[in-house]
């Protein structure tokens, strides 16, 4: 056990002390802040400026053009205090009467001139033909024609609704959607999930597990290849036993990726909580946490499937980097190796839509595939208890299994030299080790 | 005395190739014990049994009176491999107390005895320094630091000669001379039978797996000594007719009369005549005998006579 530590702690302290590490570790955090904050330190917000020609009966115009300034989310009135979300546009709207021929030729000399940015006609008819037009001589930017598309539906059904003798606010009253809260009546099940960010949890959860095992999978791979290389391990292998050297090594690679994730998340906790301009601008709800806390049994099955998941790869990259002699080969079969964490991000849909199905269900059970559809399914859905802790066993043993049979090649390869072996020489590998 | 190495019958086949015939050899605890052999004898293979690197397919080994893979039976050993490496981004202080731990050690007592070890070798200026920005020759140093630095009772050291300079082939042999006057023994493999000779006790010369002869130089030497004999004149008192009286007196009574190295000088081979016939047929010589004594083969002579036999027997096996 205290050899396992010793490569545990110098496995850690070789990948701590990197600057690789460091910087990664710090100033990913400042990275993703400076993403946020520069469009905003770097100016005001875009604005479009906009014509519009009004050849419909009032009062649709005014309608028009107090809706697209709300569509997104802006006040109409700039000066007016307000928290705008990333990417809002300002509109400003010059409303001119028609007809629109009378004067498109202006308006295109302006656009060519760069003054504007396009104009919206208003049809004599709109109100029968529910249609209006937008030109411009520039590519279209889709959020600017959906405001449009929104301001217009709004100003149209705001017309009809008054003409009808209907008060607008009424109605939306009226149609105000129904929340439903989801569980079992004996036992609640597993989710990590709060109304607005359960798919962004479980999404960020399984990309965090893939990237994780894909960039410090690699390493583990390099690290064993080092030490077969150079023989360093001849002399560790006669000192301890070549299994407890593997487990040192993926247990010292897990401990590093944990203490990253932990300034990780000890950073995000601290940004959510303190600071609702950044929950607002990611479009994290703060309830997150509040839900991570209330399941504490969810969060620990999450933590369980990241640490088992990781484990069970590295010990795959583990046997690989014993078994091969070189990085560009070992390249080649990382890729072979990843495949079955990549499944369930093709199968993203399913599993989020519809996490309860027999497809997500199965890809929740098959070891390989879990660590990533699990998160996903738990962000999802309630995931029943039974289900979680079945798919955590079936995975926890799978790694013992395979940290068994990669010790076994691990314990054979490291200390082989020349060409890589046939699947018949691994057998004999496995059956020597 | 106790043993500090032991092997009994053990055997070693590779797919297609047998690397260790039934090998049995006994390293003397206190001892400089050297495994001498051609390339490809089977010396490293049977280092890295030992070392429990590789398994045996059957005999017996023990090391310090202990199977090499009981539990800690290799704590008190340390281990030199012919082909060196370390962790090369390692600072070279923490590759010592890295490897000082592994064996046991604290990690203050490696610290100090590592800094220890560094000045004594010259590398007190490189204790901070990464492996990977020192030369060759000073990574061979630090290398050979972490075998000694937890005071091995037993060293095994494979071919531990290769690629050092003089200058640190004759620290290793100091290291190796002051483990033995501390009571310690060392197990080493080589080719160079001229180092082995200085160095070693006891030595075990094996060629193609298999053991060809074994035991203390002295008396490994003294059962391959034969019936050679050098005979010298004093050079200040004799003339050719002197020669010519040894040649003519000695004619017909040895084998072999050869004039050697120097003008006055003879090798002789007695063919089974009791030299004291000889000093008496000389002693009614008008000569001035300087020296008379029976010639040692060295190691180098014996190895090459020896692998020779193996060699030529090897043959005619595969040829019948």
């Amino acid at each position: 056990m205290r050899e396992i530590l010793l490569v545990v702690e110098r496995e850690v302290r070789e990948r701590v002390w990197t600057r690789s590490f460091l910087l990664g570790t710090l100033l990913f955090p400042v990275f993703v802040l400076a993403i946020v904050l520069l469009p905003t330190m770097m100016g005001d917000a875009p604005s479009r400026e906009l014509t519009l020609i009004d050849e419909a009966p009032a009062p649709i115009a005014q309608l028009f053009v107090a809706s697209l300034n709300q569509a997104n989310g802006a006040q109409p009135d700039p000066a007016a205090p307000t928290q705008r979300r990333r990417g809002t546009v300002r509109y400003h709207v010059a409303v001119v009467a028609g007809p629109e021929r009378a004067i498109r030729s202006d308006l295109t000399a302006r656009m060519d001139a760069e003054q504007l940015d396009g104009y919206v006609v208003l049809p004599a008819d709109v109100r029968e033909t529910g249609e209006v037009h937008f030109r411009s001589t520039r590519p279209s930017d889709p959020g600017v024609l959906r405001d449009i598309r929104m301001a217009a539906t709004q100003a149209i059904q705001a017309d009809r609704l008054a003409r009808a003798g209907i008060d607008v606010g009424t109605v939306a009253e009226l149609l105000r959607p129904v929340t439903v809260s989801t569980g079992r009546p004996d036992a609640p099940g597993l989710n990590v999930r709060s109304e607005r960010s359960g798919f962004f949890f479980g999404y960020l959860v399984a990309v965090v597990i893939y990237f994780v095992v894909a960039l410090y999978g690699s390493g583990v791979t390099r690290s064993v290849l080092e030490e077969k290389n150079n023989r360093i391990a001849e002399v560790l292998v006669s000192t301890m036993r070549a299994t407890h050297l593997m487990a040192g090594k993926i247990l010292g690679v897990t401990a590093t990726v944990m203490l990253q994730l932990l300034v990780w998340a000890v950073v995000v906790t601290v940004l959510i909580t303190q600071s609702g301009w950044i929950s607002e601008q990611f479009s994290i709800d703060p309830a997150i946490l509040n839900a991570i806390a209330a399941q504490p049994v969810a969060t620990l099955a999450l933590v369980a499937y990241f640490v088992l998941g990781f484990v069970l790869f590295a010990s795959l990259f583990a046997a690989l980097g014993a078994t091969v002699s070189s990085d560009q080969e070992a390249q080649s079969f990382q890729m072979l190796f990843m495949l079955p964490l990549f499944v369930p991000v093709l199968f993203i849909v399913p599993l989020t839509s519809r996490p309860l199905d027999p497809l997500a269900w199965a890809l929740g059970m098959i070891p390989f595939t879990a660590p990533v559809a699990m998160p996903m399914r738990m962000g999802a859905a309630s995931i029943p208890a039974r289900d979680v802790f079945l798919s955590l066993i079936l995975l926890a043993v799978t790694c013992v299994l395979v940290a068994v049979l990669a010790g076994k090649i691990y314990r054979v390869g490291i200390l082989s030299t020349g060409s890589r072996p046939g699947f018949r020489e691994l057998l004999a590998w496995i059956r020597a080790g | 005395m106790s043993d500090a190495l032991r092997l009994v019958d053990v055997w070693k086949r590779y797919a297609a190739h047998l690397a260790v015939r039934g090998l049995t050899l006994t390293a003397p605890s206190g001892c400089i014990y050297g495994i001498l052999g051609p390339n490809g004898a089977g010396k490293s293979t049977t280092l890295r049994m030992v070392m429990n690197i590789i398994a045996r397919d059957s005999g017996a080994i023990e090391v310090l009176g202990r199977a090499p893979d009981a539990r800690g039976a290799l704590r008190s050993v340390g281990y030199l491999p012919e082909e060196r490496g370390l962790y090369r981004r390692m600072r070279v202080i923490d590759l010592l107390v890295f490897f000082g731990r592994l064996k046991g050690m604290s990690a203050a007592a490696a610290r100090r005895d590592g800094a220890v070890w560094l000045e004594r070798l010259g590398l007190a200026d490189w204790r901070g320094a990464r492996l990977e920005t020192l030369s060759k020759g000073m990574q061979q140093k630090v290398q050979f630091i972490t075998t000694v630095l937890h005071h091995p009772e037993l060293l095994i050291l494979d071919e531990p000669y290769a690629g050092l300079d003089p200058v640190n082939q004759e620290v290793l042999r100091e290291t190796i001379l002051r483990t033995r006057a501390e009571g310690g023994t060392v197990v080493l493999s080589t080719h160079n039978m001229n180092q082995a000779e200085a160095l070693c006790d006891a030595v075990c010369i094996i060629a193609g797996g298999s053991k060809l002869l074994d035991g203390s130089v002295r008396e490994v030497k003294r059962r391959h000594r034969g019936e050679r004999y050098r005979l010298q004149l004093d050079a200040a008192t004799s003339t050719p007719e002197s020669a010519k009286a040894i040649e003519d007196g000695l004619q017909g009574m040895v084998a072999r009369l050869e004039r050697s190295a120097g003008d006055m000088c003879w090798d002789l081979d007695l063919n089974g005549r009791p030299a004291r016939a000889v000093l008496e047929t000389i002693a009614g010589l008008p000569v001035q005998l300087e020296r008379f004594e029976r010639l040692q083969p060295s190691l180098h002579e014996i190895f090459i006579q020896e692998v020779g036999v193996a060699a030529r027997h090897a043959a005619k096996v595969a040829d019948a």
